[in-house]
């Protein structure tokens, strides 16, 4: 999304941290299978982007970030505040694995792996699909010269709030695949650090196409790996590699803008 | 009961509108969206721990050393991070991305050198003046007047001074500024080391109280952006009042609900504004870029 219109939202966690907590309620105090599950999640999480997508939306620049950072915390706050609900910080515990098609049950490693791995092939081609489309060059306009857009009829505010949505509703799936597997959740892995984190794996990769962010998540996944293997003593490793972290964002942003294979310069 | 909170909520707000101020002297006039901020006002009470507690100099000594070692980074962030790439021309986003960059390495380097837990200055129960019900802590007392001399020099500097003259200057057009042979580069360092003296002394009067750990900077930087929005971006007067306001309102809410709750007002305070009066209590129309 970041690299297709041009939005920097910080608020990616807070729709994350939704479309996990929802998953959660689902499967365990509803007790519902995969796909209705699926789907409330990412319904409820739309709702949701929806409505911050026509507050946040109509302002630009630094203002437009605050917004999201904002909403951010406000959702954070709540998650970890409305005990009654979400269970605090403490968390929600052993949440069931989800049942497809009310008999086979998605346990264990291999099972997920198949299971984002279909939604990672689908959310790739769909991506794919969009870029292509007349929507994805409305989107790319937007991006580059939102003026002329304007000038050729273009509703820059709707086009805007859908692909803000559009990209909530993955941050939903997201939320869907990690509740479900890790079985447990608590509102620090939703927080402001959280959407920093996955703001700079899309910015290392960089934006503008399907490669960036693929490349910006393997390179983020892949640095603790690596660590792992220089064998430093987990104390420092975490240290470590936010340090990384920071310092390839500051040295791309010097030398390389438009990120690792990325093709929009910011 | 509720004027003690209020009083509470008050010295904290002056805090924060200095604070506030200080990130404001860099955004008003560079409109360089400073996250990296965040950790100057982190940093400053981690030295004076250093100085004070680890190596046994003087209080007021330390925070003095603390608060030029600050001065110096931020200035070094100037030279070394933003300078290049205005030289660049590259966008105020991939400043500010720059700026979480070095944000997450400053508080992840200060982690390794400190470690994770909360450190504190001073353990000793501070003696508190009585007025009437009303009790103030002698640390509350000189986060007070330090932080309102602070800023009431910084007002009489701006109206009076050439320097003052200058940053309004700036804030208003820095084009112009540039064809009336002001040395634009150089006299943003002066502005950088100011706004790194606000946080400094703001991190430690705050740490003085309450410790720090290496995750302080975020939520005080969102309190004085805030404040800052809420006032209104391009004055200066602004963010006083705004830091104030989001003091007392905290205050309140710790008085009627309870101190989880306090960053959920806050930030919806803050999004009520950029809704219905983005441009905050007191500024005007935003200028374009």
């Amino acid at each position: 999304m970041v690299g297709l219109s041009n939005l920097l939202s910080i608020g990616q966690a807070a729709f994350y941290g939704i479309g996990a907590y929802v998953t959660a309620l689902a499967l365990k105090t509803l007790g519902l299978s995969f796909f209705p599950s699926v789907i409330l999640a990412i319904v409820i999480t739309l709702l949701f982007a929806i409505i911050v997508g026509y507050i946040s939306l109509k302002m630009e620049g630094d203002y437009f970030i605050l917004a999201t950072l904002g909403i951010q915390i406000i959702v954070f706050t709540i998650l970890n505040n409305w005990i009654a609900v979400t269970m605090g910080p403490y968390g929600i515990p052993g949440i069931p694995s989800p049942k497809l098609f009310g008999y086979i049950e998605i346990k264990g490693i291999e099972s997920f792996l198949m299971v984002s791995t279909a939604f990672s092939a689908i959310t790739i081609f769909f991506f794919h699909r969009l870029i292509k489309s007349p929507f994805g060059r409305d989107l790319k306009g937007l991006r580059d010269d939102s003026i002329s857009m304007i000038a050729l009829g273009k509703n820059i505010t709707k086009l805007k709030i859908q692909s803000f949505v559009i990209s909530s509703s993955f941050a939903a799936i997201s939320g869907f695949i990690y509740a479900s597997y890790i079985s447990y959740i608590d509102p620090t892995s939703y927080n402001l650090d959280e959407s920093i984190f996955i703001i700079s794996a899309v910015l290392i990769g960089g934006t503008g196409n399907i490669k960036g962010p693929i490349i910006g998540a393997i390179f983020v996944v892949a640095l603790p790996e690596l660590l792992r293997f220089v064998g430093l003593p987990d104390s420092i490793a975490a240290n470590m590699r936010m340090i990384i972290y920071g310092l390839t964002l500051v040295i791309i942003m010097r030398y390389r803008s438009q990120g690792l294979a990325g093709v929009y310069k910011f | 009961m509720l004027t003690q909170f209020l009083i509470n909520g008050f010295i904290n707000g002056a805090i924060y509108a200095m604070v506030a101020l200080g990130f404001a002297i860099v955004y008003n006039t560079t409109r360089i969206f400073h996250i990296a901020f965040a950790i100057l006002y982190m940093i400053a009470p981690y030295l004076v721990y250093s100085f004070y507690s680890q190596a046994g100099y003087p209080l007021v000594l330390s925070s003095v050393a603390a608060i030029v070692c600050i001065v110096l980074i931020s200035v070094l962030i100037e030279l070394i991070i933003y300078r290049p790439l205005i030289k660049k021309k590259s966008s105020l986003n991939v400043i500010m991305i720059s700026s979480i960059g070095l944000m997450i390495v400053g508080i992840n380097v200060i982690a390794l050198i400190y470690g994770n837990d909360t450190k504190i200055l001073s353990s000793s129960i501070s003696n508190t003046i009585s007025l009437g019900n009303i009790i103030i802590t002698y640390k509350q007392f000189t986060q007070l007047v330090i932080s309102t001399l602070a800023i009431s020099g910084f007002m009489v500097f701006l109206k009076y001074s050439k320097f003052g003259i200058k940053t309004r200057a700036m804030r208003d057009n820095v084009t112009l500024c540039n064809v009336f042979a002001l040395n634009v580069p150089k006299f943003r360092l002066s502005l950088y080391a100011l706004s790194g003296a606000f946080a400094a002394i703001g991190g430690i009067l705050i740490s003085l109280d309450v410790g720090m750990d290496p995750y302080i900077g975020m939520p005080m930087f969102l309190n004085a952006v805030v404040a800052l929005i809420i006032g209104g971006i391009g004055k200066f007067h602004a963010p006083l009042f705004g830091g104030i306001f989001i003091g007392l309102l905290q205050s309140l809410v710790v008085w009627k609900f309870s101190a989880n709750w306090q960053d959920l007002m806050t930030f919806s305070i803050l999004i009520i504004f950029l809704i219905f009066r983005p441009q905050g209590l007191f500024g005007e129309k935003q200028r374009l870029v």
